[in-house]
């Protein structure tokens, strides 16, 4: 049960989007997420769409697996929704915007509710698949490599980037280690007779006691001994160490970002263009097809 | 008399209906008797470990049932921790399973967990201590002081101090230098001969299991490959070598010997009675 639960998504492949710069992924998938927020209407909106749908068809991940990244929201995806439903009063056009009113006038669903709701989940929607699809086409570790890089100009200010990266890159490299730790030492306190299942909250806690001594307790034991392997080894940080892998910017990169900005472009163009009109527009081709 | 432990059909599947489904266990049928000291081999993977941990519930079957003197340990949630209590399992390095202050509160962990009055706790701890030559000493300190023989022998007291009908170990003796070697599987047949309690012992050390155990069962790809006498067991050279085992090295010999025509038997497991032999075929030749 315990070995169920996975830690990073990687999905490997060889699609452009796995081959990709991770740096380049990086702060792409960062500036997309801002633009998410700049988004102001249907039509800029459909601009991310179209490139999420892009990106997703790129990398080659099933869309089965992408479904899987958006279950775990889909409870705060209906709350959302339906606070907006229910609270977001208003009109985006002109005339009779109120679509629903009961319990004289206590509960109401307006026309701007409505549209509110459904951009937000859009917009959530797109930005959980977004990210997650830059867990799937890069492996952790190359996550963290691309941050370290990244961040390599804050160590004017003194902050060990190197340092920071490499416990980062070494705590996911252990959280498996750990989970059969965890496994190995329940089993053994089980055979003691430990009840782990029953009980009130304070004697669950309490039932933890002795899983979690001998867990930090061979936690630092293998702390030590990695330190150890790893001066033997001569690793002394990150001063002038050099990498096997080089990450290097290639055309395919320049070209994703030069779509990107494209987009980006396109996106600041529509909200500046069309504000409201397209959003009600929009909107209604929209809801005419929903409602 | 009913069978200590009795496995009926068991079968075992890792991750079962993903597609990284293992059968472990394949349609095990197992009984373990009253008082008996049996061995388990098989080589790594084998499936040994999946194996003892279906003695005292700690994995379900996937399908095949577990009896512990004739009761179905699943039968309800009651019979399945009396099992956790009747079958004490000692796993392969149990030093990493202390936790408490002291070395008295960590082996009085498991008596505690029975529900167990004050005094029978301290009784038994006392008793588990002496089983595995701690001193009054050493249970009054931290358990992370110990050195490492220390350490191991106190969690398999915590494991005796439940005085369970049956005792299982997974490679008691891994890690442990050579005279810790001895020491400890003199610790268990002590123990043994005390209480009178059936031993498992799963072990990868042929000359130990050879030297003590009075049935020998081999496990071989989630099946029982041979189960009989050690005599039966090792006289199988060639297919337990074909299973990534051996016999001790002492039979080995033996049988060489043999075969170059020395006047020796073949079916020699252990180190003092080869000695014996050898010794008595040398002072044979001087008489002559």
């Amino acid at each position: 049960m315990i070995r169920d639960i996975t830690f990073g998504q990687y999905y490997p492949g060889k699609s452009l989007l796995h081959r990709m710069d991770p740096r380049m992924k990086l702060v792409l998938t960062f500036a997309l997420i801002v633009f998410m927020f700049v988004c102001k209407s249907f039509a800029s909106l459909a601009v991310i769409v179209l490139l999420t749908v892009i990106a997703v068809a790129l990398s080659g991940v099933p869309l089965k697996v992408i479904f899987k990244s958006i279950k775990p929201i889909l409870i705060i995806l209906i709350f959302t929704a339906l606070l907006n439903i229910f609270y977001t009063h208003g009109t985006v056009q002109n005339g009779d915007a109120l679509w629903i009113s009961f319990l004289n006038g206590k509960i109401e669903i307006w026309d701007k509710g409505v549209y509110t709701a459904v951009f937000t989940m859009v917009r959530i929607v797109a930005l959980v698949v977004i990210s997650s699809l830059l867990t799937y086409t890069t492996t952790p570790t190359m996550l963290t490599d691309a941050l370290e890089r990244l961040l390599s100009p804050l160590k004017i200010f003194h902050i060990k980037v190197h340092t920071l990266a490499m416990m980062m890159t070494l705590a996911l490299r252990f959280i498996p280690t750990l989970i059969e730790e965890i496994e190995r030492i329940m089993n053994a306190q089980k055979a003691r007779g430990a009840d782990l299942e029953t009980g009130g909250i304070v004697e669950r806690a309490k039932a933890l006691v002795p899983i979690f001594i001998p867990l930090m307790v061979s936690s630092f034991r293998r702390a030590y001994e990695l330190a150890l392997a790893m001066t033997c080894r001569c690793y002394t940080g990150g001063e002038g160490r050099t990498r096997m892998k080089q990450m290097k910017m290639k055309g395919r990169d320049l070209v994703c970002l030069f779509v990107c900005l494209a987009f980006a472009a396109g996106i600041i163009v529509l909200n500046y263009f069309a504000k409201h009109e397209t959003f009600s527009i929009f909107g209604m081709l929209f809801f005419k097809q929903v409602i | 008399m009913s069978h200590a432990i009795e496995l009926q059909n068991v079968t075992y599947c890792y991750s079962e209906g993903t597609p990284s489904q293992v059968t472990a266990l394949k349609d095990i049928n197992l009984t373990i008797e009253q008082g008996e000291l049996v061995g388990i081999i098989g080589h790594t993977g084998s499936g040994k470990s999946t194996l003892i941990s279906h003695f005292n519930g700690l994995l379900k079957p996937t399908s095949g049932k577990v009896l512990i003197d004739g009761t179905d340990i699943r039968e309800s949630k009651e019979t399945l921790r009396q099992s956790r209590f009747k079958v004490g399992l000692c796993f392969q390095y149990p030093e990493y399973q202390l936790f408490e202050e002291t070395v008295a509160k960590d082996i009085a962990f498991g008596p505690k967990n029975m529900k167990l009055d004050e005094d029978e706790i301290k009784r038994r701890v006392a008793v588990a201590a002496s089983y595995v030559g701690l001193s009054d000493e050493m249970l009054e300190k931290s358990p992370f002081d110990l050195s490492g023989g220390e350490k191991r022998r106190a969690a398999i007291a915590g494991v005796m101090a439940m005085e369970p009908s049956v005792l299982v170990f997974d490679e008691p003796a891994a890690g442990l230098d050579p005279a810790g070697r001895k020491e400890l599987i003199k610790l268990i047949t002590d123990y043994r001969n005390k209480t009178g309690c059936t031993v498992v012992i799963v072990s990868h050390s042929m000359e130990d299991i050879a030297k003590i155990a009075d049935r020998v069962i081999v496990v071989n790809d989630g099946m029982i490959a041979m189960n009989g006498t050690v005599d039966e067991v090792f006289s199988r050279c060639d297919e337990l070598q074909s299973m990534g085992l051996d016999v001790p090295e002492i039979t080995r010999i033996f049988s060489r010997l043999h075969a170059l025509g020395f006047d020796v038997p073949e079916n020699v497991y252990s180190v003092d009675k080869g000695t014996e032999i050898i010794r008595a075929l040398i002072e044979g030749r001087r008489s002559v």
